[in-house]
């Protein structure tokens, strides 16, 4: 038994292999990295609140903001077989309504987003992250939540506001109540009162928010609450800073990716072109666009159109029409789609894009519904085709969501304040600059009429509109929308409207997740 | 006949050239179970070195001793027999397979054990008894043959997913049991491939299953451990049950050559009743605002499209496996090789599979044993886009038969909103020109296998030495070929995804076994560290140059690349012990202890341990139970009792990139929120357990109780959408929380009667019988509970709730339809709508005030059916005449619920574009008051809730499978030098007995999501199949 040795050595070895380091089972992540080793620099800091900008508005850019924004308020029109879109043009929403969950969906995340960024962006400044740039970029986030909460308050009314996310899910407490509509108002600008403090003058990064763009948000905010004065000194404070102009080319801001962050631009949500992540690229073309415009490159579907109303409510000779809006005659020589398959298209088209009700629609023609499409957001059939690139459906073109028309346009408004009219200077002055952009005469005095109705035919197809209607009070929503043609020509429609669809249904999942959604809202402050 | 005696006395006398002085000699004939001979037998007279081996034809003759009374007889791959002698001088020797020996041997996790001495929960299958099913994987093969697993197919796409559940649903986490194949750990049965996200389309098609990829032909025996105690020396991997999969060896003796062949033609067996041209066109008009004017005269119009028939096909199947064995008394081998080829029903999907194994042991030294077993696998599968909405199966539904599957130009057809000029048409596209241009491709491959080493020493020592490894190259394609759809033009896109996994193995463990009188101790003591790496890579372009699935053949353009990647590691290392203890083959006892430290928790609780311990008392083996042998040849009584664990996380808190340009370009994000005081999910099972045999082992009974208990389940903190973090790959995820508790409780029952055991006819009843209980007891906090969404609109189906089963259906209760105006006159305000044509109307659906408050609201949404079956089962019979064999399997499941989404679909009526079932044609209106539907309307939002409107009874009864077999006489075979030759016919879901109305009631679970089971969003039938084989042996 001479090997009896050899077998306890081997028990011994095989021991002292079985023992791993500690380390063995030591195993960050290879993928990413951790707050503690990143966020040390502004650029490192800068790429986390760049997310802010971009992909996570997708869920509401992307047709819920034309539902809300332009369907409800008249301005769009779909299929009346579209069960997803159709309701808000009929005042039928459900509280399952996908758009509206959608909507829900993403401004609570960019609430939650925002709320977990500052939570860490605090955490590295105790561990010695540095202030300089930490501290502006909480701001930024300041400025996201404030906007998103003017969003949920604007449509939703009482709603619920959530600032620790992490904390609730690890007590596993979902019973948040819903606030009254005041309060998220509120809180929405102390929000932005927050991000004006903490945001610079100037961004050497175009399109970063400054503390101009706060001050701009806030003035539109005092709009709303009907605090005028206020409403008034911060979009003064805009106009005075000098930093921001009307560009000239109205339509150019919308079919052309080259003027993203153009000088009239106060806040725009910042897309790429790319289709990866999903959500990035802007995805408006593809709903808007006509199918005869369609390529191998570029989607159209034209999920969403001009209604007969709107088309109605320009005036003659106003050039945003042409910006907005295309009708037969509308022409974009540049633009060379072709049909592989049908060569009578192509023929048609070989001038350049012509948007044609006449000819027949397997020739190139076009004709659907009102016999218009929305030309803001679309830029074109994809770079083999004359325009800029174009991936399926997306495009690299920005969405501004406050530009300085609007902050001229409050401006104007409250100096107006209750008044049945003003003939004020100031107000005219900028009421009319951006007028005379849209190549129309000058107003000599104003009206709360005269500045919606600018207002709406700016900011078509903007998702805008609806929120100018419901702050208009029941009465005059519910006159201003019964005259509303939202059939077609052929067959039109009409709606009344009742007091509780001036704010949406809360998605019922949400309801059923949190009951307390169902009760009667409570104070926040 | 004495002188004949005298002669060969004194031959043998010659012969031997002995001095015996008494001698007598013995003839006979050695044969096996069938009756085969065999020669090279040897026959020792016992208690001398006297031997003979037999001759050709099985016979021997031995001269022995006139004391010897005992012949041993022994051949290489038999059980060895001894035969008294007695007086007799011709004797017949029938000898057992060793198979039959090892029967009795139950694999149980870093050893074996008898399954005399086994006191936990353990079943087992053997190879022989999944033959003649034409499946693709192993999970698919044991469906209804053990009790207490319940399997599901998720659908009828070849190599597609396989819902195993090991006694009801452990955890809201995957519930893929741990499949370990020869030491090597399969940790997950589901993968997901790419859907055509990438490609402008929709996303979602269920998960496939990795056992798929594997050769099922090549298993000996599949043991499933099933309670805690028997679980726990998997510790923090076994939660869900471990699969113990033994693959075949080879046996010493002549070499075999096996060639196993089946072909078969597989058919769905039931459409959905769409409506035809006529119909839709008549329907149309009723219903649409402006009608499209080709359908003015209906009685004018054909069928149209049947997009059924365009989309399914009859499929087809085929396998061939060739394998060799044998060996010597040292060696052992075998060596296979399968191809299998399996075109799905639903057109564009197939799945096809290359494998090979080798397994070699050999004895090299006394006191050493070494051996491999390794595979080699390579799986290509086309997948199509189904069980998900929109998918391929969703839209061949909704697609208007006036669409053209081709114009008469050749191009598809469809493809716009308004593919014929003023004819409107719901805008999705035409489904088989989808299939035709764009395909997910997933090609898999997979090299695994182990080494071993084992060193006897001292004495009752060995030591086990092994070292498993698995490498697997992955990649996954999905692409669009440049084309026209009607007027649509598709550019070409290619995605490219590649990603290898690597994973090893380092497992030294130390047995001891002893035994004295009536004693019995075995221990197992050992180590094991594992590493896991893995990584990816894809890529995507467009405008491939001439269709060529390339990277390079795409677009220069940058801007419309995508590059993206992503990697990971794992660690665990851990230390196991098993100790048994057995007396007089009466008691046992066994205890059990794995301690595992893993990669996922380094932050305050990295190490878990895991216990268990079981007992079991055999009854009939004491004294008192003798006079009762006759009844009840054996009664086991068992108790066992354990602890295991989960140790997957979902992700690790940190900052993470984004594959592209987000905001201003590149960004980071957070991935989650850090819960430091993240910690293992337990598991704790309490298994009672009886075994009895009754009636000289005609009966064999097995019972178990079980009471399976979840706590600390691992999962991301999720709640209303309000939170702001989710789990969907863009939120900023919720913390990984510890929460909750769930139950299983249950009992599995198997029954095998051998009702008629004779010499040409035999018959043979196995029933399988599962039941089990789940309810979800706790959650997180007041309030909370589980969701499941589709990814159709992300529409919420289940909420579990706690004191509910998991996974199940909420919505509203409906009440019939609003049919008279004085229904609408009472009617409760139903959402805050008002009475009229546009809301609530004539001819809607009436729901339930359950809250008794006065309106219809979201709080009026209750549980509305449980996906979960009452109990599920399985009975095969199988009967022998000469050389005739039957098996006639039949499975099924009671009590379970679907939400049949499809439907939902297919009968909501809200849009006049889109097909429907035939049913919608009564619908409520004017004039059909006492319709079974109600109104149709567009926009109209009360109609579609989610409610028990769409909640089916999913209880089937199938004849799964009907094999006739036929083994050609050995006489015949001779000739042509065939050890034994088989022919059979099988027919597989020969029929189902239903009142769903689905195309198939097994749904199993979107991407085995137990927040999804029973949700028919389009759902890839399992079809019916007609299979062909052959078995030879050489």
């Amino acid at each position: 038994m001479k090997n009896k040795y050899l077998y306890v050595a081997l028990i011994a070895a095989t021991v002292a292999i079985a023992s791993c380091k500690k380390s063995f089972t030591d195993k960050p992540a290879l993928d990413g990295t951790t707050i503690d080793n990143y966020y040390n620099t502004a650029d490192e800091v800068r790429s986390l609140t760049s997310t802010l900008y971009g992909l996570p508005w997708s869920g509401f850019e992307n047709r819920a903001m034309d539902c809300i924004g332009d369907e409800l308020a008249g301005n769009e029109f779909t299929g009346s077989g579209n069960a997803d879109d159709y309701p808000f043009q009929s005042f039928t929403i459900s509280s399952n309504s996908v758009r509206l969950a959608d909507a829900w969906k993403m401004f609570y995340k960019i609430g939650g987003w925002t709320s977990e960024y500052m939570n860490a962006l605090t955490i590295k400044k105790s561990k010695g992250g540095n202030p300089t740039f930490i501290d502006p970029a909480i701001a930024e986030c300041h400025f996201f939540r404030g906007v998103v909460y003017f969003y949920v308050a604007r449509i939703w009314g009482d709603a619920p506001i959530v600032t620790e996310p992490g904390r609730i899910i690890l007590s596993g407490d979902f019973n948040i109540p819903r606030y009254f509509k005041a309060d998220v108002f509120r809180y929405a600008l102390e929000e932005l009162k927050l991000a004006e403090a903490g945001l610079p003058e100037t961004d050497p990064q175009k399109g970063r928010l400054t503390k101009y763009a706060a001050k701009g948000m806030m003035a539109k905010l005092y709009l709303y609450t009907k605090d005028y004065a206020n409403a008034k000194a911060k979009a003064l404070e805009v106009i005075n800073s000098g930093k921001y102009m009307l560009v000239n080319d109205y339509a150019g801001m919308f079919n052309n990716s080259k003027n993203n962050n153009n000088a009239e631009c106060l806040f725009s949500i910042q897309h790429q072109l790319a289709g990866n992540p999903w959500g990035t690229g802007n995805q408006k073309q593809p709903d808007r666009g006509p199918g005869n415009l369609q390529t191998t490159e570029a989607s159209m579907w034209e999920l969403y159109i001009p209604t007969v109303d709107i088309l109605s409510a320009y005036e003659s000779g106003d050039t945003r029409r042409k910006g907005s809006v295309m009708e037969h005659g509308w022409s974009f020589p540049s633009w060379k789609p072709t049909n592989a398959s049908n060569a009578a298209y192509n023929t048609f088209m070989a001038g350049g894009y012509k948007y044609d009700t006449i000819q027949a629609t397997n020739a190139g023609g076009q004709k659907n519904e009102t016999r218009s499409n929305i030309a803001k957001y679309v830029v074109g059939p994809g770079s083999g085709f004359g325009s800029e690139t174009v991936l399926g459906m997306n495009t690299g073109l920005n969405t501004p969501l406050l530009r300085y028309a609007d902050v001229l346009l409050i401006y104007a408004e409250a100096i107006l304040g209750t008044a049945a009219n003003t003939s004020d200077a100031e107000a005219l002055k900028y009421f009319n600059m951006v007028r005379s952009r849209a190549g129309l005469l000058p107003k000599t005095t104003l009206t709360a009429d005269d500045i919606l109705h600018e207002r709406r035919v700016e900011f078509a197809f903007e998702g805008d509109y609806w929120f100018d209607l419901q702050r208009q009070g029941f009465a005059k929503a519910k006159a201003i929308i019964l005259a509303q043609n939202r059939g077609t020509t052929q067959y039109p429609k009409y709606i009344t409207i009742t007091e509780d669809m001036l704010t949406l249904p809360i998605p019922a999942a949400e309801v059923a997740q949190d009951p307390e959604l169902a009760k009667p809202a409570v104070k926040y402050y | 006949m004495k002188c004949k005696l005298l002669v060969c006395m004194m031959l043998s006398c010659m012969l031997f050239s002995s001095a015996f002085s008494q001698t007598k000699k013995i003839t006979g004939t050695v044969s096996d179970e069938k009756g085969t001979t065999l020669p090279g037998a040897t026959v020792l007279a016992k208690g001398t070195t006297i031997a003979v081996k037999t001759d050709i034809n099985g016979k021997f003759s031995i001269e022995v001793p006139e004391k010897t009374k005992v012949l041993l007889i022994t051949f290489i791959g038999m059980q060895p027999e001894e035969v008294g002698i007695g007086k007799g001088v011709t004797v017949t020797v029938t000898l057992k397979s060793v198979a039959a020996l090892l029967q009795d041997v139950v694999v149980i996790g870093y050893g074996t054990t008898r399954r005399a001495n086994v006191s936990s929960a353990i079943s087992s299958v053997k190879g022989k008894d999944l033959k003649d099913l034409p499946v693709a994987g192993i999970d698919q093969a044991i469906q209804g043959k053990v009790a207490g697993v319940t399997v599901d197919n998720n659908g009828g796409q070849p190599g597609g997913g396989v819902s195993i559940k090991v006694r009801g649903i452990t955890t809201i986490n995957g519930n893929d049991p741990l499949i370990v194949i020869d030491g090597v750990p399969f940790y997950e049965n589901t993968r997901q491939s790419s859907g055509y996200a990438g490609l402008g389309g929709s996303n979602g098609q269920t998960g496939n299953s990795v056992m798929a990829t594997l050769n099922p032909n090549d298993i000996e025996s599949v043991d499933i451990l099933k309670d805690a105690s028997a679980q726990a020396i998997y510790g923090s991997r076994a939660a869900n049950g471990v699969i113990l999969i033994t693959t075949k060896k080879g046996k010493s003796g002549d070499g075999k050559i096996n060639y196993d062949v089946y072909y078969g033609q597989s058919q769905i067996y039931k459409k959905l009743d769409l409506m035809n041209l006529q119909q839709f066109a008549i329907y149309q008009n009723q219903v649409a605002t402006t009608p499209t004017p080709e359908f003015a005269d209906p009685s004018k119009l054909g069928k149209g499209t049947d997009w059924q028939d365009a989309m399914f096909q009859n499929g087809q199947v085929q396998n061939h496996q060739l394998s060799f064995s044998g060996g010597s008394d040292k060696t052992v081998y075998y060596l296979s090789m399968n191809y299998f080829n399996q075109v799905g029903t639903l057109i564009g999907s197939d799945f096809t599979r290359y494998s090979t194994r080798f397994n070699l042991d050999h004895q090299i030294k006394s006191w050493m044993k070494v051996g491999v077993s390794s595979n080699a696998n390579k799986a290509i599968q086309h997948v199509a886009l189904s069980d998900a909405a929109p998918g391929a199966i969703w839209d061949m539904a909704i697609l208007n038969p006036l669409v053209p599957v081709k114009n008469l130009d050749g191009s598809w057809g469809g493809g716009a909103n308004n593919f014929i000029p003023g004819v409107q048409s719901e805008n999705i596209d035409n489904p088989v020109a989808n299939t035709n241009l764009r395909k997910s491709r997933v090609n898999t491959m997979s090299f695994f296998g182990n080494v071993y080493a084992e060193i006897k020493f001292l004495k009752n020592f060995s030591l086990r030495n092994e070292v498993s490894y698995y490498y697997g190259p992955y990649d996954n394609v999905a692409y669009q070929l440049s084309g026209n759809v009607g007027p649509r033009q598709l550019n070409s896109q290619y995605s490219d995804y590649r990603s290898t996994y690597g994973q090893w193995t380092l497992r030294n463990y130390l047995n001891y076994n002893w035994y004295k009188g009536k004693h019995g101790v075995s221990a197992t003591a050992g180590h094991e560290a594992q590493y896991n790496y893995s990584q990816s890579i894809s890529g995507k372009k467009i405008n491939l140059a001439n269709n060529l699935l390339d990277l390079n053949a795409g677009s220069s353009d940058q801007t419309t690349w995508e590059l993206g990647g992503g990697k990971g590691d794992g660690a665990l290392e851990s230390y196991f012990a098993r100790g048994s203890y057995t007396y007089d083959n009466r008691y046992s006892i066994t205890a059990t202890f794995r301690s595992d430290r893993s990669s996922n928790f380094g932050l305050n609780n990295p190490v878990g341990y895991f216990p268990g311990v079981s007992a079991a008392w055999t009854v009939t083996n004491e004294k008192f139970a003798q006079p009762y042998k006759t009844i009840v040849s054996n009664l086991k009584l068992r108790f066992g009792y354990g602890a295991v664990g989960n140790f997957s996380i979902p992700y690790r808190a940190g900052v993470g990139f984004w594959p592209g340009p987000v905001g201003f370009g590149t960004s980071s994000y957070l991935n989650g929120i850090l819960n430091p005081d993240l910690t293992w999910e337990k598991v704790i099972t309490t298994n009672g357990g009886v075994d009895a045999t009754f009636l000289n082992g005609r009966i064999d009974l097995s019972v178990d109780v079980y009471n399976k208990s979840t706590a600390s389940m691992i999962f991301i903190g999720t709640g209303p959408r309000l939170l702001g973090v989710g789990d969907n790959w863009d939120d900023l995820k919720g913390p990984v929380i510890n929460t909750g508790k769930m139950t299983n409780k249950g009992v599995d029952i198997s029954i095998t009667s051998n009702n008629i055991r004779t010499k040409d006819f035999t018959w043979k009843t196995t029933l399988i019988f599962s039941k089990y209980k789940n309810v979800l007891d706790k959650l997180a906090g007041a309030g909370s509970a589980i969701y499941g969404k589709v990814f159709y609109d992300q529409y919420l189906l289940t909420k579990t709730i706690p004191g509910a089963p998991i996974g199940s259906f909420f919505g509203y209760v409906t009440d019939g339809l609003f049919r008279t105006q004085k229904d609408l006159t009472n009617s409760l305000p139903q959402f805050g709508y008002p009475v009229d044509v546009d809301h609530t109307w004539l001819g809607d659906v009436r729901f339930k005030d359950l809250n008794g408050d006065g309106k219809i609201t979201e709080a009026d949404q209750t549980s509305i059916g449980s996906p979960l079956p009452k109990f599920t089962y399985g009975l095969t019979n199988t009967v022998s005449y000469k050389n005739f064999d039957l098996s006639v399997f039949v499975q099924g499941s009671y009590g379970a619920k679907i939400y049949n989404f499809l439907r939902w679909r297919l009968e909501k009526m809200d849009n006049t574009y889109s097909n429907q079932l035939t049913s919608v044609l009564d619908r409520y209106t004017a004039t059909n008051t006492e319709a079974t539907l109600p109104r149709f309307k567009t926009g109209q939002v009360n109609n579609v809730a989610v409610s028990d409107r769409y909640i089916e009874d999913g209880s089937y009864l199938r004849i799964k499978n009907i094999a006739v077999g036929y083994r050609i006489p050995a006489n015949i075979l001779k000739r042509a030098k065939i050890a034994n030759a088989r022919l059979y016919i099988s027919v597989q879901n020969l029929a189902t007995f239903t009142k769903y109305k689905g195309m198939d009631p097994e749904i199993g679970a979107y991407n085995n999501d137990i927040r999804l089971m029973n949700v028919d969003q389009g759902h890839y039938p399992n079809p019916r199949s007609f299979t062909a084989g052959v078995n030879i042996e050489l």
